[in-house]
């Protein structure tokens, strides 16, 4: 049996949040940061540039100029978006690995559908940046991949047992692992400095006591969790689909029409950002 | 890929007929006042408006009249029909996209169905209806588009004002960085300039600590030379002839090493002037070889002196520092060559030039001697350096003589050079462009020599001022030696006394002294000379018509001290050590005019 701390200690032995993203996150809190910071930063890993103006070319941005360089793709996009790309390419490493009781691949793209949806709502619902609630959506599971690392069998006994009908997939991590991956991703987020709200999103995201109201990051992540769980985009294989909060179905049966358009949408978005997630390289 | 539509997602969220009853609702609100009832194909009962009761027959009736639903393939809503209910008419409607029978009562007289118009009526007020969800999705969409573009709005707007921030943050920096530059340049350049002041300061201590050396060791040099000289004019047997010539070669060679460690601490405190006089080549050239003819002949080699015949004999320039050059190289020639030739050479670089202007003249010493090896024929213009460490022994010197030349020669504009090879003898020459002169000035009267042992200016009485007694000694002996009446006195303040009360027809007078020294003692005199009222009091001033003269004597060999010595009035100036014939010229002329 594990404990949270323990199993982010060890997790953060392996895989820490790599330095560069680290360091991003604090640098878009920093008011005197410049571009230029940021390059010094992200200029540290020459991979990790090719692949972010790879990123901020893409269909997603729909930069009519070509970006070449960081300081411009700062100008072009803005720190939080950089921030967002940079945690993307640092994370997307660390879902590497399939299988039929746990694929981190089938999470990463659990993961990617949250956070394009989280981000469309945002945007299209309540007229809001969207920034915050994509990084939130990448970011929320991220306590099943320590789990997975530190106590991979304990994690696929636990997926078997929710599978088997033996409560719901938090239940059956408490029972074979001793914590939860709300838990343990809420002590990574505190780790690597993420915001209050991010915070939040990831620790109660499955949290039916917690009630958070629109457009707030964890409300929004709530409800395209719930959306990506109907499309079959499940993180754990077999996962039964969470409740809608009340609040929540209230919230959706008055937008109806707005969220047909988003259902509708959603798949030429996710083509577009495809770049974002895809994890074939 | 993602195909899920909404009802998969969203489908607990409705009930069972929400279209349906959404439909029901928008008709009530466009006919107030009628009632709605649509039997869905499932047999739901769906009601809006007010309250419809339709008798089951009534029901039936309509039900039978309504065509199937695919008759009409034109037209998706198929014609109403009609059955009178109370105070109005029931229309029963069915169509394609409504999946059951909308019985629908208008209150009226008319039956709507009746009349065209009135079917067209019925019929479009549905289709409106129907058509109302496409509008809301149609608004949503725009609304959706609206945010989007505000969220891009945003975005942009922080965007600029995030790079303006960072334009304003670049700004700042720089401005910081250039500030801070600015600071550091004139912190660095006060250190620097601090620096500069404290190394002129310690490079003047330097030149007073030399200055006031050379004078140290002048007053004891010129005791020994002085005594050496008394000495050798007594009756001494012959080795004692021997020591004492030995005294009087080494302190010879002592006062030289002094006056050539002077002359390089003034060049270098860059402290030494050129003094411009009009002189006269054949002269200079012959003064040069005359220092030499005892060594030469000595030696059993040859000098030579030759200068192109075209060339003037007068030009201006600094012939004491010319002499000290040529004496210097000539002197190294004759030092370093056992066998042979030195020639001392002047010729012309450029053509002829008038009175006034400069001629370029190169000044050359050969030599037949030892020669230099070519990786040292650099170093022997350093200071205390010659060609190997051996010379020093074999030959003697400071190694100070070249040094000092070649800091001469580039005072002077040129620049010193040799050419030379081990055991072919060396070649030393500079050119330096000296103006052309009419005639030679009167030489300086301290350079007047007149014989050796000289005559002996007899009979004259001299005062003595000086105030250290092996001087005063020294002095005494040599001027008694001269058949002067010498008395002594020992400064200043002492020498007024004595003046007025003896008759002297000339003073000797010591620069530095306690009480009043030799030049305020020298103004004394002229002021008290120029007075009449006063003039009468002083034995010695009273009965001349001319000044008396008085000659300075110092062991400050410089420049500025002569100067001095004539400001306060002197007629000359004697530097010690002090040398007999110069002695026996200014008692003989104390103006020079000889």
């Amino acid at each position: 049996m594990y404990d949270a701390q323990q199993i982010v200690r060890k997790f953060s032995d392996i895989k820490t949040l790599p330095h560069v993203a680290f360091r991003v996150n604090q640098l878009v809190k920093d008011d005197q940061a410049t571009m230029h910071d940021f390059e010094e930063v992200i200029k540290l890993d020459p991979v990790l540039v090719t692949r972010l103006l790879r990123l901020v070319n893409s269909p997603y941005f729909g930069l009519v100029q070509k970006v070449e360089s960081i300081s411009k793709a700062v100008v072009f996009c803005g720190l939080k978006q950089l921030r967002n790309l940079v945690t993307v390419e640092a994370l997307r490493g660390m879902f590497k690995g399939d299988g039929e009781r746990f694929s981190r691949e089938k999470l990463w793209l659990h993961s990617a559908t949250v956070a394009i949806l989280a981000e469309m709502i945002a945007k299209r619902i309540f007229g809001l940046d969207g920034e915050d609630v994509f990084l939130a959506g990448i970011i929320h599971d991220v306590g099943l991949v320590a789990e997975d690392q530190v106590a991979g069998e304990e994690l696929r006994l636990a997926a078997d047992a929710m599978r088997r009908g033996e409560g719901l997939l938090l239940e059956c991590e408490r029972r074979y692992l001793g914590t939860d991956h709300c838990e343990t991703g809420a002590l990574l987020a505190k780790e690597w400095k993420l915001s209050d709200q991010v915070f939040k999103a990831i620790r109660y995201h499955h949290d039916d006591r917690k009630t958070f109201t629109l457009p707030s990051v964890p409300a929004i992540i709530v409800l395209a969790d719930f959306m990506a769980f109907k499309m079959q985009y499940n993180p754990v294989p077999g996962a039964p689909v969470p409740s809608l909060p009340p609040v929540l179905a209230r919230h959706v049966k008055s937008m109806m029409a707005n969220y047909k358009i988003i259902v509708r949408d959603l798949p030429a978005e996710m083509e577009k950002a495809r770049e974002l997630y895809r994890t074939d390289d | 890929m993602i195909d899920s539509d909404f009802t998969e997602i969203f489908g607990e969220l409705l009930a069972e007929h929400e279209t349906e009853e959404d439909l029901l609702g928008v008709l009530a609100e466009l006919v107030p006042g009628s009632g709605l009832l649509l039997v869905v194909e499932d047999g739901t009962r769906l009601q809006a408006g007010i309250p419809l009761v339709l008798p089951a027959a009534t029901e039936e009736a309509l039900r039978a009249a309504l065509p199937p639903l695919d008759a009409p393939p034109s037209s998706p809503l198929v014609a109403p029909v009609a059955q009178r209910l109370g105070s109005g008419w029931v229309y029963a409607l069915t169509m394609e996209r409504l999946a059951g029978v909308l019985f629908w009562m208008i209150p009226g007289g008319t039956d709507m169905t009746s009349e065209p118009a009135g079917e067209a009526l019925l019929r479009n007020t549905l289709l409106y209806a129907l058509g109302e969800q496409e509008r809301r999705e149609t608004a949503a969409q725009e609304a959706q588009f609206r945010r989007q573009i505000e969220v891009l709005k945003q975005q942009h707007g922080r965007l600029i004002e995030d790079n303006y921030r960072q334009y304003r943050i670049n700004r700042e920096k720089e401005q910081e960085y250039a500030r801070t530059l600015e600071s550091e340049i004139a912190r660095q350049t006060a250190e620097l300039r601090e620096a500069n002041v404290r190394l002129e300061e310690g490079s003047r201590l330097k030149s007073e600590f030399l200055a006031n050396m050379s004078h140290e060791l002048r007053t004891p040099m010129n005791a020994i030379i002085g005594f050496a000289e008394l000495l050798a004019d007594t009756t001494l047997d012959a080795s004692q002839q021997e020591y004492c010539r030995t005294i009087r070669q080494s302190s010879a060679t002592l006062l030289a090493l002094i006056n050539d460690i002077l002359d390089l601490a003034k060049i270098e405190a860059g402290r030494l002037e050129l003094e411009i006089v009009s002189f006269s080549l054949d002269e200079l050239l012959e003064s040069v070889a005359a220092m030499f003819k005892l060594a030469v002949r000595d030696k059993g080699i040859t000098l030579q002196v030759r200068r192109d015949p075209a060339l003037p004999d007068f030009f201006r320039g600094d012939s004491h520092r010319l002499r000290q050059v040529l004496t210097n190289l000539v002197g190294n020639a004759v030092k370093f060559t056992d066998r042979g030739a030195v020639e001392l050479l002047v010729e012309p670089v450029s053509p002829p030039a008038a009175t006034g202007q400069e001629r370029l003249l190169r000044f050359m010493v050969r030599d037949s001697g030892i020669g230099i090896p070519a990786h040292r024929l650099e170093a022997i213009f350093e200071k205390f350096t010659q060609a190997d460490g051996s010379t020093t022994r074999r030959f003697g010197g400071t190694g100070l003589g070249l040094a000092i030349c070649r800091q001469l020669v580039a005072l002077m504009g040129g620049q010193i050079s040799v050419e030379s090879g081990e055991g072919q003898g060396s070649t030393f020459s500079f050119s330096v462009s000296l103006p052309v002169a009419e005639a030679a000035a009167p030489a300086p009267a301290t350079t007047t020599a007149t014989g050796r042992a000289g005559p002996v200016v007899g009979g004259r009485r001299v005062l003595l001022v000086e105030d250290n007694p092996v001087n005063q000694r020294l002095a005494s002996l040599m001027t008694s030696k001269q058949g002067c009446d010498p008395v002594v006195a020992a400064d200043g303040l002492e020498a007024l006394e004595r003046l007025r009360e003896e008759e002297f027809d000339l003073v000797l007078m010591d620069v530095q002294m306690p009480r009043m020294d030799g030049l305020a003692a020298t103004r004394e005199i002229r002021a008290i000379e120029s007075d009449p009222g006063r003039r009468g009091e002083y034995a010695s001033l009273a009965g001349r018509s001319e000044p008396i003269p008085v000659v300075g004597l110092t062991a400050h060999a410089r420049s500025e001290d002569e100067q001095a010595c004539y400001a306060a009035g002197m007629d000359a100036f004697l530097s010690k050590p002090i040398v007999r014939e110069r002695l026996v010229a200014v008692l003989t002329d104390p103006g020079g005019k000889a």
